[in-house]
């Protein structure tokens, strides 16, 4: 068991977003959340990721309590994110993009040598790139990339961490169909070749379909199924909360 | 060496070679001297400014300390350069960070009004006055810092080595983050950098290069008084930088030189120097956004088409 979420409570105001939600991943598995709009998923994804506390529950990660650790401590034992609206470095280029991230797993960092000297990433961060097809783009601005690409170069940033668990939030939103398919694709093949683990936010229910181990199902807050894709699909809280509930 | 490049070497040579010409009077020296020192401290501030993103309100602050630094040993008889420099950045760094608390506040105009104030409103360090009346600074036992030309040559040597270090920490991991900082700063975090170390860093490294800067300017005026670190000092490093362009080092330097040049030209002629400044910014600010560095895409664009 790589990440075991224990009954996460998480309210902003009089708004519970998470009300226990629990689950468990294991090494090597790809789990989707998933959930309408609003179910909770990123302030989950927050939550597991270091930037918000949560108000009642614990996170381990790797058999670490990470619970309320801030999120540069969570990223250095092994977990890296990407986020549901692009975040990237705008105004410097795609390789430095991933240079940057590379870095971080350097024996140089957090020590004074860092000050003068710079490790070589390049190697790293180049294979990274032609794995997602920007191998040509790398010299180019992030922010003068298409938004599929953006979204690539998001994928690769967090990758460079080297991660043992990696969390994917909503990464094909605003693509197209076809797009779509080929992101899944592309990603279900390096999270396979990389034996990482990945936990995967969605609310386009054909991309969870057929790459998850797993899936768990979230509702106001509340996970409210967990099983195979195909249990998942059958299950009618399901199909009565999230897919007869209007959305999309 | 490889770290300057040869341009920048180029550059140093013609500098050190402005002794030479004929005609220089001493009054251009030491003309040159202040907008090279004041040229080396905006590159300083450009650590933060333009590669962390970080405005610092208050570097004359660090400044002044570091002229007080120099100014409170001189008077007790200690003349070596060396013990000044090194004093001065004791002092700044003290004052960068033995309170990790109020770290921010560095940044600001409140901490810097603070040092203002207790240098100019106590008798501890001679009020308004200052301290004056200080001798030469030494190099070596026999090598005393008198004509202005050794002066020039100091403040040269100072911007060769505050120039270096620039150049190797914009270069390095460090420096690396530190842009990646300014560009997203939550996203660094989720990279596993502890941004606040980061920005304590490069804060640590500009106000330990101006502090170094404050401490040369009594070997040449023989004097430090509160009014370095007035906050209008601090707004005309901010301006030398937006001058010269943001994040490339040599902008700042250059800003920093036009801008003491163009005040001293200027002052000569009126009072109300400062309108005429205002008006160079403006213009700069509308029609060359990168800085007067921004020129030379400008024309190696042309040259290329």
């Amino acid at each position: 068991m790589i990440l075991e979420v224990d009954a996460v409570s998480k309210r902003f105001g009089a708004l519970t977003a998470l009300n226990r939600v629990g689950f468990a991943v294991d090494e090597g598995q790809i789990f989707s959340v998933i959930g309408p709009n609003g179910a909770g998923k990123s302030t989950l994804f927050n939550v597991v990721s270091g930037l918000f506390a949560p108000d009642a529950g614990r996170v381990r990660f790797r058999g670490v309590d990470i619970t309320g650790l801030p999120p540069e401590r969570v990223n250095r034992l092994g977990l890296a994110k990407t986020f549901q609206i692009t975040n990237i470095f705008p105004e410097i280029s795609v390789l430095d993009n991933v240079r940057v991230a590379a870095q971080s797993r350097t024996p140089e960092s957090g020590r004074l040598v860092s000050l003068w000297r710079r490790p070589d990433v390049d190697g790293v961060a180049c294979a990274l790139l032609e794995t997602f097809g920007l191998g040509a783009r790398r010299d180019a601005h992030a922010r003068d990339l298409s938004h599929g690409e953006q979204r690539y170069l998001e994928i690769c940033v967090a990758l460079a961490t080297d991660p043992r668990l990696l969390l994917l939030d909503e990464p094909t939103a605003g693509m197209t169909p076809g797009e779509t398919r080929d992101a899944t694709a592309l990603v279900r093949k390096v999270v396979l070749e990389r034996g990482l683990t990945l936990l995967l936010i969605e609310h386009d229910m054909s991309v969870v379909m057929g790459i998850s181990d797993r899936v768990a199902v979230l509702h106001f807050g509340e996970k409210i199924a967990e099983g195979t894709p195909e249990a998942i699909r059958s299950d009618p809280r399901v199909i009565e909360a999230y897919l007869g509930g209007g959305d999309d | 060496m490889s770290v300057l490049g040869w341009r920048a070497l180029l550059v140093f040579a013609l500098l050190a070679a402005l002794p030479l010409v004929p005609g220089m009077s001493r009054y251009y020296l030491l003309l040159a001297f202040d907008a090279l020192l004041f040229g080396a401290i905006a590159m300083s501030l450009d650590l933060l400014m333009g590669y962390t993103g970080l405005v610092s309100f208050g570097h004359a602050a660090f400044y002044g300390l570091g002229a007080y630094a120099t100014a409170i040993l001189m008077e007790r008889g200690v003349q070596s350069v060396w013990a000044c420099v090194g004093f001065a950045a004791l002092v700044v760094s003290y004052f960068a960070t033995a309170r990790r608390g109020i770290y921010f506040a560095l940044l600001t105009l409140i901490f810097a009004e603070v040092v203002y104030t207790f240098f100019r409103y106590t008798q501890t360090f001679g009020g308004s006055d200052g301290i004056q009346g200080l001798p030469d600074a030494t190099v070596l036992p026999g090598l005393v810092i008198d004509t202005p030309t050794r002066k020039y040559y100091l403040v040269l040597a100072y911007l060769l080595i505050a120039y270096a270090i620039c150049r190797v920490v914009v270069a390095s991991h460090f420096g690396r983050v530190l842009v990646a900082i300014r560009e997203n700063e939550d996203r660094a975090r989720f990279l596993g950098y502890n941004v606040p170390r980061y920005k304590m860093g490069a804060c640590m490294i500009s106000a330990l290069l101006t502090g170094v800067g404050g401490a040369i300017y009594p070997m040449r005026s023989a004097f430090a008084t509160p009014d370095l670190m007035l906050w209008t000092e601090s707004g005309e490093f901010i301006i030398s930088v937006m001058i010269g362009g943001l994040g490339t080092l040599v902008g700042p330097i250059i800003g920093g030189a036009f801008f003491t040049i163009l005040r001293d030209k200027v002052s000569s002629i009126v009072d109300w120097y400062f309108i005429v400044i205002g008006g160079v910014l403006i213009v700069i600010v509308l029609f060359m956004p990168r800085g007067l560095l921004g020129l030379r895409r400008i024309f190696s664009r042309r040259a290329a088409a």
